[in-house]
């Protein structure tokens, strides 16, 4: 009717996008996502890329919060930069096992990917997905610093996509 | 035959030789309540997943209180089948794998088996190949020893220098990414020569580094080096003495710090090395200090050949003619060439087809590691992590 | 360094082997039970420091090559071995404590056995992987490895 006025004015300051509260839930998420601490778990090459070198002063993990922690317990997201073999793999899933939710995996670099360069070998398993569940893969042989810190933008854009499906569904 | 034979067999004085005092069958695992105490040795696992066990390395130590009792290493973590790949790859594919072996060093791996091919289809490398390898070997030793130096700061507790050596390494990196085309595996150096030329403007950039590089090494050796915590940690703790570096077969810069002068490029010159000017930096104890010692030494000396090698650098072809699908005649060959960790060689085997037949890795790190059962027993905790970091180790390159 | 001088020391020794100047340097060849004689003579004439140890699989058999060097004369030598698939041939550690490490890689690899060796354990597969190394073994095929 015409005399009816919308309620926009309360909207604004406390329903979905409000500039008053902020749902706890949201809160959660924005600290989830920027300050992602990732396990030290170097296994190969691309442990130094991405790992160290991403780490390093020309590429700069801290300044997206990233941060390596050593114990799995303290860590959000385990890299797997590296091939994993069959003497490897019991080994990677009791880490992950150990890492508290929630809990994020990236699957760097081809070897972690499918198997990499070393599929052929029967020792290698192929692709670190056979063993974990992964949320991103990163192609390369090695992915560069840059690679490795557009998948960590990638998996904020995941986390914030899953905080909103849960969200959602309510 | 028994210690005493062998002995008698060394031709050493007794106080020096190496003699297994205990029979290295691994852990003892020594039952309860074998003290007064009644206490019980703990073993732990140091890896595959520890922040300084430089890749997946996996000591099993047994512990008595903060005293490594003894120590056993478990390794294959990192076993990718380089050698078994190898034998269905083409002679100028070999080099992805092996710049995967030795991930820190990857242009030696490719130059000693692009020489063991040279020696075995007789191919002669024009002498500007030569130097180019040179070059870029030595700025990739350099590269190489500061990752070890960072990690060994790490290692020890100390975490700025670190971030310092990260800067200097990604200034050769760009430089071996201008001339190679990527930032770790170079896949540059093949049976012949190398893959292009050096690229226009290289040389003023090289010189760019030069001119600031010394003074940033000296300020990074000053900032781990002259910490006086640093000396405590590393100052006669890990002590290798040459009888046992010899008997393990040790090389580089670890048998360089007993005292022992062996480095390839002055036993068995190749590439550039018998026309340059350089010392070999020597130690006298064999403790971590003398390890750290050499190896900022090594980086030094590697500054002077660069700036050499680019003085000198010669006009001429950048590789040998050689066919797209090399074929070696049948036969043996070895090669070596002096890594930043030790000799590395290749032993080669063609049954004259377009892959080799055998290709046998001798990984400076494998020798070098197989001391640590021994070396690490007697000592503490905090000081066997210490040890292990200076020895210098690249898992890619034990496990193959 | 002629391959004869190398017969001449295994012989004081009474280690019968046959000498060969190859490419590849000074090689001789002997039969399995006497090498620890022979690389203990080659110790004590001055071959000190063992380079390297290794296995081939010739397709009929294993080869066993020991590379020893003398640093002082910087003299390189060779001494190769066959033994038979799932054969043996006598540790050298106690000669060579470098060999510790590389006959236990060369035993799982090949599927052969030290006997002497204080710590026969797998060094680097797990329990139940074949010898992986033998040409017998093949590595996966193009399809096995494909993503489907």
């Amino acid at each position: 009717m015409a005399g009816r006025c919308p309620p926009v004015a309360l909207d604004r300051l406390a329903g979905e996008h409000s500039v008053l509260f902020i749902r706890s839930e949201q809160l959660f998420d924005l600290a989830r996502r920027n300050s992602l601490f990732y396990l030290s778990y170097g296994i190969a090459c691309c442990a130094i890329e991405g790992l160290m070198s991403a780490g390093g002063p020309r590429f700069d993990y801290d300044r997206f919060g990233i941060f390596h922690r050593g114990s799995p317990r303290q860590t959000d997201v385990m890299i797997v930069a590296g091939t994993v073999n069959k003497k490897m793999a019991p080994v990677l899933r009791r880490l992950y096992d150990q890492m508290a939710e929630p809990k994020w995996v990236i699957a760097m670099g081809a070897c972690a990917s499918t198997g990499g360069p070393f599929r052929e070998y029967p020792n290698v398993v192929l692709g670190v997905d056979q063993v974990v569940p992964v949320d991103v893969w990163v192609p390369g042989c090695p992915p560069r610093p840059e690679s490795m810190q557009y998948a960590f933008m990638q998996l904020q854009l995941k986390i914030k996509a899953q905080t909103r499906e849960r969200l959602d569904a309510r | 035959m028994t210690d005493e034979e062998l002995m008698r067999v060394r031709g050493i004085r007794p106080e020096g030789a190496y003699t297994a005092t205990v029979l290295p069958k691994g852990l003892r695992r020594l039952p309860k309540g074998c003290d007064e105490l009644a206490t019980e040795h703990l073993i732990l696992n140091a890896g595959p997943q520890h922040p300084s066990t430089h890749g997946v390395l996996h000591i099993l130590l047994e512990l008595d209180g903060e005293e490594v009792v003894a120590a056993e290493a478990s390794l294959g973590y990192l076993h990718r089948g380089v050698e078994k790949l190898a034998e269905s790859r083409r002679y100028h594919q070999v080099g992805t794998l092996l710049d995967r072996a030795d991930y820190v060093s990857g242009l030696h791996s490719e130059t000693a088996f692009a020489m063991a091919v040279e020696q075995l289809a007789g191919i002669e490398v024009p002498r500007k190949a030569s130097w180019i390898r040179s070059l870029t070997m030595e700025l990739n030793r350099i590269a190489s020893h500061l990752v070890w130096m960072g990690t060994f700061g790490l290692d020890a507790g100390a975490m700025a220098p670190f971030l310092y050596v990260m800067r200097d390494r990604e200034a050769i990196i760009g430089i071996l990414e201008a001339i190679t085309g990527s930032r770790m595996m170079f896949n540059y150096v093949r049976p012949g020569g190398v893959l292009a030329d050096l690229p226009v403007g290289i040389e003023q950039r090289i010189r760019a580094f030069l001119s600031t590089f010394p003074g940033f090494l000296d300020e990074n050796d000053a900032l781990l080096g002259g910490n006086e915590i640093f000396r405590a940690r590393v100052q006669g703790v890990g002590v290798i003495d040459r009888h046992t570096a010899l008997a393990f077969g040790m090389s580089g810069g670890c048998l360089r710090a007993t005292g022992v002068d062996y480095d390839v490029r002055r036993a068995r010159p190749y590439c550039a090395y018998p026309e340059i000017d350089f010392d070999v930096p020597l130690g006298e104890r064999g403790d971590n200090w003398d390890r750290y010692v050499v190896r900022v030494g090594e980086m030094r000396q590697a500054t002077r050949m660069v700036e050499q090698l680019l003085d000198g650098m010669p006009e001429g072809e950048f590789t040998a003619k050689v066919p797209k699908v090399l074929r070696p005649p049948a036969g043996e060959s070895y090669a070596a060439v002096e890594s930043p960790r030790g000799e590395l060689g290749i032993h080669l085997v063609s049954d004259g087809g377009p892959t080799p037949y055998r290709m046998r890795v001798r990984s400076p790190a494998y020798y070098n590691l197989a001391v640590v059962d021994e070396a690490l027993a007697g000592g503490l905790l905090a000081d066997a992590i210490v040890t292990l970091g200076s020895l210098d180790i690249v898992l890619g390159e034990i496990d193959r | 360094m002629p391959a004869s001088r190398l017969a001449d020391i295994l012989s004081k020794a009474g280690v019968a082997c046959e000498p060969s100047d190859e490419a590849l340097g000074a090689v001789v060849r002997l039969e399995a039970a006497r090498i620890t004689d022979a690389l203990a003579a080659l110790l004590s004439d001055g071959f000190g420091f063992l380079v390297d140890l290794f296995a081939t699989d010739t397709g009929e058999a294993i080869e066993l090559t020991y590379h020893v060097r003398s640093l002082k004369r910087l003299e390189d030598a060779y001494l190769k071995t066959t033994v038979t698939y799932d054969g043996e041939a006598p540790s050298v550690w106690r000669v060579y404590p470098a060999a510790l490490y590389a006959e236990r890689e060369a035993a799982e690899l090949f599927g052969m056995a030290f006997p002497g060796h204080p710590n026969p354990k797998r060094l680097l597969t797990v329990e139940g992987t074949e010898p992986l190394l033998r040409k017998s073994i093949a590595i996966r095929e193009a399809g096995e490895v494909r993503l489907s």
